[in-house]
């Protein structure tokens, strides 16, 4: 009889099982998790693993000094990052365009005329008999004597059609003038906004976006452009879409272009060949080269470009982290996903921002023994009990998974955590075969961070794994499927009208300009296209011939099987395979997690058992 | 000459009684609640110097530029800020009330709080500014859309305590002499006129 700790060292946390050993057949005692410090595989892992020892043994009723063995996962040999970088941008020449979307523009409608500064009107330089007019309103003029200057142009017969202002005063003036003229407001930069110049002005009403200037024909109209130069505002129209008010002006050399910015490409080195992708073609481009070289070796980035940059820190990152030469570190995987991002427009008078795209990669490197050797030793030393590394992750994962109800052979997993995706499968009297893919939970927050346009990580963390709802009075929140929940005592004055993540410790408000909806959209969408896409790529990768119908079972083991939302949608995709697809339930009881800890005892057990 | 056209206007009010202030239906409504002596005593300023009319006209400019209503009430029992805004927002057909003191200090309210727990509050009446004011109302106005607006931004000004707090109490013990214990809030009708 023996008393053996596992110990699993994830990305993210570290799990402990304890459990008392006779004649090779565990009885397990109790469980453990802490968070796990420093990247895994680096000796500042240590205090956790310490921590979930003492945890675990103090709930079995032992003391970790009793402990007869420590076994360690020989962690998944892989470490990964992130990184993104836009491929395009939108630069404003010459003011040629103003679109934002102020809270409260005033009045409705398109105006179109000469831009012509208030001062003017005081001056009377404006008359009757001019052609129309767009009044463009500094800050230093209060609304009420705005409005009075403009009134009276327009009852001396001045044709003012629409109105541009600096300071949040668009209804102000709007609410003070005979007829309801369209009026562009919050404009930062006014002072930039070219004078004399033909303009359109165009406030959509309330619920609806700009049409006609987001219309190239509809600019053209405007303007009376020919068809070549119709060609021209194809940009400034395409800038323009979905927003509630908007100006362009027809300056002479004035425009609008939408580039693209070259981020260099991208090298897969494999076993046959070797292929290049230029990065801003695009994720699904970038996969599928992938795939066309795969397996593979290598991968560089054209040196001196962003691409470059970032694969090359990756490179640099690990090479410190494994402590091996840079030319030693070789990159087996990488994830590129497409993405929007909100980026602020180059040239733009009202801190514009408009939609770019950008290219997200996760990066994969392979590790090697000898750091998780480095480990085992110096906690040997630290606790005074024999360490020794317990075997493959994935056998300890599939040995894990086994001890679910209901399940059998043959069997594949899915181990999703931070940095990869990691797949095994076992069939009967086969070795399990196993496979790690670049892009996880890292890769997921950083969509949804780029996305959204978020200042930290923590907040895009935090999305990702709660449930979001809206507070709709200090007594009801409504939650993101529509369901209410009432409250018996108020709630914060800080929560008020505030869209919360429904956490731990409660609702926690996000501050966001985004509705309920776009969050949640962008959360699942995030998902989706890193999460479901890398487990059906595991899949493939595991499934004999690459046919994921010819898998029985699959189970669905650590955070990914936590996670609110995703085990759901795994199953809505596989679930068109026909196949068994769940959770695990470790030992029965501890859900998804504790599968690698608790797989190594079992290993341990079934090498000791008498034969 | 733009310079002068260029300056706000209508730095003096008329504020006339119109009866017992009701409780509001619309709900695009917020009240602005003020205190005893707001706007007809005390100099008619702030204590560094806004004129109160100058103070209303923003709130107001800041409601109405949301394209929500303002009704005005003046609450006579206390010259206490929570209570003021307190019993503004119940009055309110919304549910929300911005307040303020002779001296400056302002909050906005929402009926369903506890009366010392505002929504935002702004202690230091000397670091607000009348574009701050205009923010209050713009804010209110937004609770009262069920929107979430980012909190005003406040300047705090380590010295407005030794520089501020002798007047500040001052003006309070004051405001307090306008107090009619047990009389019911009034509904005001403001115009501004320069």
């Amino acid at each position: 009889m023996s008393l053996i700790a596992g110990i699993d060292i994830g990305n993210s946390t570290t799990e402990a099982a304890i459990a008392r050993v006779t004649d090779g057949r565990p009885e397990f005692l109790a469980s453990g998790m802490a968070y796990t410090q420093g990247i895994k595989g680096t000796l500042d892992n240590i205090p956790a693993i310490i921590d979930v020892l003492e945890q675990a043994t103090a709930k079995a009723g032992v003391n970790v000094a009793d402990l007869d063995r420590v076994l360690l996962n020989e962690a998944t040999p892989v470490i990964g990052d992130v990184a993104m970088e836009t491929v395009t941008e939108t630069v404003v020449t010459e003011s040629s365009m103003v679109g934002h979307n102020p809270d409260s523009p005033g009045g409705r409608g398109i105006g179109v005329g000469r831009t012509t500064a208030i001062d003017a009107l005081v001056q009377n330089e404006a008359s009757a008999d001019d052609e129309p007019i767009i009044v463009v309103v500094p800050a230093d003029y209060d609304f009420e004597i705005a409005a009075g200057i403009i009134r009276r142009a327009l009852e001396a017969g001045v044709p003012i059609v629409a109105g541009i202002a600096q300071k949040d005063d668009g209804v102000l003036i709007v609410n003070r003038l005979p007829e309801a003229l369209p009026f562009v407001d919050e404009v930062g930069r006014i002072d930039k906004v070219p004078l004399g110049m033909l303009a359109a002005v165009e406030v959509a009403p309330q619920g609806h976006a700009v049409r006609e200037l987001s219309n190239p024909y509809g600019i053209a109209t405007l303007f009376s452009l020919t068809p070549e130069e119709t060609g021209f505002v194809i940009p400034i129209a395409k800038a323009l879409v979905g927003l509630r008010s908007a100006v362009v002006v027809r300056t002479p050399a004035g425009d609008v272009t939408s580039k693209p910015i070259p981020a260099g490409t991208i090298e897969f080195v494999g076993a046959h060949q070797r292929l290049s992708v230029a990065l801003e073609q695009g994720a699904d481009e970038i996969m599928e080269t992938l795939g066309r070289v795969a397996p593979i070796h290598d991968v560089h980035g054209e040196a001196g470009t962003n691409v470059g940059g970032m694969i090359e820190h990756v490179r640099q990152t690990m090479a410190d982290l494994t402590e091996k030469p840079l030319a030693e570190v070789f990159i087996k995987d990488v994830l590129a996903v497409d993405c929007l991002v909100p980026q602020k427009v180059a040239g733009g008078v009202a801190d514009e921002f408009s939609i770019e795209t950008a290219t997200g990669l996760a990066i994969m490197v392979n590790t090697d023994r000898l750091l998780m050797t480095r480990i085992a030793d110096t906690l040997a030393r630290r606790i005074d009990v024999p360490v020794e590394l317990g075997g493959i992750e994935a056998n300890s994962a599939i040995l894990g998974a086994l001890t679910t109800p209901g399940i059998d052979y043959p069997l594949a997993i899915i181990d999703g955590g931070a940095g990869s995706v990691d797949g095994a499968i076992c069939r009967r009297d086969k070795p399990v075969e196993h496979v790690h893919l670049a892009g996880a939970g890292h890769m997921t927050t950083l969509l949804i961070k780029n996305e959204l346009g978020l200042a930290s990580v923590d907040v895009a963390e935090k999305i990702k794994i709660h449930s979001l709802a809206k507070v709709e009075s200090l007594f009801h929140i409504r939650h993101e499927d529509g369901g209410v929940q009432f409250f018996e005592t108020p709630l914060d004055a800080t929560l008020f009208a505030r869209i919360v993540l429904l956490t731990d410790d409660g609702l926690v408000p996000i501050d966001t300009r985004h509705t309920l909806d776009r969050i949640r959209g962008v959360r699942r969408e995030a998902k989706q296209r890193v999460l479901v896409t890398n487990s059906l790529r595991v899949l493939r990768r595991i499934a004999p011939g690459g046919n994921i119908r010819l898998l029985d079972f699959v189970a669905i083991v650590g955070r990914f099987g936590l996670d609110f939302e995703l085990p759901q949608m795994l199953m809505t995709e596989l679930s068109q395979y026909g196949i068994v697809v769940g959770v695990a339930n470790v030992r029965g009881a501890l859900g998804p997690t504790n599968a690698v800890a608790t797989g190594l005892i079992i290993n341990h057990g079934q090498q000791e058992r008498p034969a | 000459m733009s310079e002068q056209l260029a300056s706000p206007p209508a730095v003096e009010m008329t504020l006339t009684e119109r009866g017992p202030a009701k409780t509001g239906t619309a709900p695009d409504e917020v009240v602005i609640a003020i205190s005893p002596a707001f706007g007809d005593q005390m100099k008619r300023k702030t204590l560094h110097g806004l004129a109160h009319a100058a103070v209303i006209r923003e709130f107001c400019a800041g409601i109405e530029e949301e394209q929500v209503k303002a009704r005005i009430v003046r609450v006579w029992r206390s010259a206490d800020l929570a209570a003021i805004g307190f019993d503004g927002a119940k009055l309110s057909g919304s549910g929300i009330s911005v307040a303020i003191q002779s001296r400056g200090t302002a909050l906005i309210h929402q009926r369903d709080l506890v009366p010392l727990a505002p929504m935002e509050l702004f202690p230091q009446a000397p670091s607000l500014a009348l574009s701050t004011f205009r923010h209050i109302g713009k804010n209110a106005a937004k609770y009262a859309k069920g929107d979430s607006p980012s909190p005003v931004p406040q300047v705090n000004d380590p010295m407005a305590r030794p520089k501020w707090q002798a007047i500040a109490s001052i003006y309070h013990i004051r405001e307090t002499q306008f107090v009619r214990q047990g009389e019911k809030a009034v509904e005001l009708d403001v115009e501004f006129h320069t």
